[in-house]
């Protein structure tokens, strides 16, 4: 049986692969699909300093698959290595701090919003041609929130991304092989902060909240114009890491911030060009909608169906976005981070089988953590989003 | 010409719910200036506070409309605050400390409920982002403060959380202290599983939840 043939669990008819490739496409696989992001709880599962953990490759992907062995198998690596504080900045375009380098090397790392964006740069944006504009704009951004990079300019900048781009390629592609060989499937070969996301982080949220209510067009347009090079982008270092997956962040597109008037006029557009650039270059987009999207999905159902992945954090009603989203989108998520570090296995176990049940109706579900475990999640509870999926999972 | 002061109020009022933040300062000194009595002004920008909270509420409204309004609304609190004797300031109907707990460094979510609270007439000791148990602790004996208002975007704040809840309760001080939390990383499930009092998502609920909890205290005594 070749790596692609394997079969996860004794009951299972296909592999993970094609598992995740019939719920993208909302049919009906042999049973549920389940995934963990596992990033911040690994170092703390394995008992090693997160400082170590985030800045050495070889000691974060021996505490992952530790953690594979422990908890799992389960069908889909969700792969959240940043290996370098540039490549995190990159995609996160947040100023990150750094167990080890920022903070105490045996904390969790965090995001500081900083105002770095200027209401000038919307102009620049818009006036300076659309030749890899996207990647320009990070590049003209990052020296001056990533300390890594301060005062570089374009010429200095740019080979140290295809440096630190090509050794990320080069690791992932090792990682990706042994998940493979497990008989998982990986989620995505790309991941990054969405234009409009990014400039409401850009901006700070007094600033943005301001551009928003009084500059809605700029917002919009910059927004738009990055989108073709930004999932242009995207595409191209998926297909360097042969995963026909991309996910996108949307971390301040959701009803938590913005209003679905907002949404629809002001954010929406780049999204959809993004989304639909994607899916014409043949690969699925994954949008990571972080807070609550309810009242966004009437929008979202202009996207192509049977093409998109949604993943939710515990924040977006599953079951009603079962019946507003579902026959358009495959629903990923999303056992709170709450529940995973307070709750017991039978709190778990009973809301993952609810899940399973309702959104996992008819297929088009994924049963995952909302977003990332915590670092203080108990392992019994893992287990028990793991095995719900195996004991009520079964569509026959 | 002439300055009206009923002219000025009424176009402040207007700049207010129109969010023009630039000329909000500007126009709240003009009308100081020319008179007006600063807890009329203070009553004002209230009125306008209240206004963006029932749209809100109502669905309306969103995060911008807060973030801006609360900036307006600090814009004009300095103003007053320096045209104000500190023995005439307005008595406040009751203190918060507020914090985000150690572990987590966010403070969005925290700031806006702060500046609601304050510009609904409380006093409001916002104490900052990864402050430690006994710092909370400690702010509280000092100013007496009947609420605790703490902000957890990170699970890295269950531990502070119960912590704190567990100083309180060695110093006598749990049953005094009302323990509101709220945050992404927060649940209505929380509740009893930290010892805690009270969780939201909403900084307008989170104020209704406290102000309801005021009043049902003055209503005891």
């Amino acid at each position: 049986m070749s790596i692609q043939e394997k079969r996860l669990y004794e009951k299972d008819t296909m592999s993970a692969e094609e598992r995740l490739e019939k719920v993208i496409r909302l049919e009906c696989p042999d049973r549920v699909p389940a995934a963990l992001f596992i990033y911040y709880y690994a170092p703390f599962h394995v008992g090693i300093r997160t400082g170590d953990f985030m800045k050495n490759h070889d000691v974060y992907f021996n505490a992952i698959k530790q953690v594979y062995k422990d908890i799992g198998p389960w069908d889909i690596f969700y792969n959240g290595d940043s290996f370098s504080k540039i490549m995190y900045s990159f995609a996160a375009m947040m100023q990150a701090l750094w167990p080890g380098i920022d903070l105490p090397g045996d904390v969790m790392g965090q995001t500081k919003e900083v105002q770095y964006m200027d209401f000038d740069d919307y102009e620049w944006i818009m006036k300076s041609g659309r030749f890899f504009n996207d990647l320009r704009f990070r590049a003209r951004m990052m020296p001056r929130f990533c300390n890594e990079v301060k005062g570089y300019g374009l010429l200095r900048l740019m080979p140290t991304f295809l440096m630190e781009i090509s050794r990320m390629v080069r690791l992932w592609r090792k990682d990706f092989k042994w998940f493979k060989e497990q008989g998982a499937a990986i989620l995505m070969g790309s991941v990054a902060e969405m234009p409009f996301d990014t400039f409401s982080q850009a901006r700070n949220i007094i600033q943005f909240s301001m551009d928003i209510l009084k500059h809605q067009e700029t917002v919009r347009n910059a927004s738009v114009r990055l989108s073709k090079n930004f999932a242009d982008t995207m595409v191209a270092v998926s297909r360097l890491l042969g995963v026909p997956r991309v996910q996108l962040f949307c971390h301040r597109t959701s009803n938590s911030f913005i209003s679905p008037r907002q949404f629809e006029s002001i954010a929406y557009p780049s999204l959809e060009m993004t989304v639909n650039r994607i899916i014409d270059c043949g690969m699925t987009p994954a949008l990571h909608c972080d807070g609550d999207w309810l009242k966004n999905l009437k929008t979202l159902r202009r996207l192509p169906a049977k093409k998109v992945i949604i993943e939710f954090d515990g924040f977006t009603d599953m079951f009603r976005a079962k019946q507003e989203i579902g026959d358009r989108m495959c629903i990923y998520g999303d056992v709170p981070a709450e529940m995973l570090a307070l709750g017991s296995p039978g709190e778990v176990e009973e809301y993952c089988h609810r899940l399973i049940e309702e959104v996992g109706a008819g297929g088009g579900f994924i049963l995952a953590s909302g977003c990332e475990v915590p670092y203080n999640a108990k392992p019994e509870n893992l287990r028990a989003v793991v095995q719900s999926a195996v004991k009520y999972g079964y569509y026959v | 010409m002439v300055y009206d002061v009923s002219d000025g109020l009424t176009r402040f009022t207007k700049d207010f719910l129109a969010f023009n933040m630039d000329s909000i300062e500007e126009g709240a000194e003009r009308l100081i200036r020319s008179g007006l009595d600063t807890k009329e002004l203070l009553s004002a920008a209230q009125k306008c506070i209240e206004d963006v909270g029932r749209k809100f509420e109502n669905g309306e409204y969103y995060l911008p409309e807060l973030v801006v309004s609360g900036e307006i609304f600090i814009k004009v609190s300095n103003v007053i605050k320096r045209h104000t004797n500190p023995a005439n300031e307005t008595k406040k109907i009751g203190t918060i400390v507020l914090g985000t707990p150690q572990g987590d460094i966010h403070c969005l979510g925290k700031d806006i409920f702060g500046v609601l609270a304050e510009a609904n007439g409380f006093l409001v000791h916002n104490m900052g982002v990864d402050v430690p148990p006994s710092k909370f602790v400690e702010k509280l004996e000092e100013t007496g403060a009947s609420v605790l208002g703490l902000s957890a975007l990170l699970t890295t704040t269950y531990d502070p959380i119960r912590e704190i809840v567990l100083q309180l309760e060695s110093k006598g001080l749990r049953q005094k202290t009302f323990i509101i939390v709220g945050g992404a990383a927060t649940t209505k499930g929380m509740v009893n599983k930290l010892g805690i009092n009270a969780q939201t998502w909403d900084a307008y609920e989170g104020l209704r939840i406290i102000q309801s909890l005021i009043r049902d205290t003055e209503d005891a005594s």
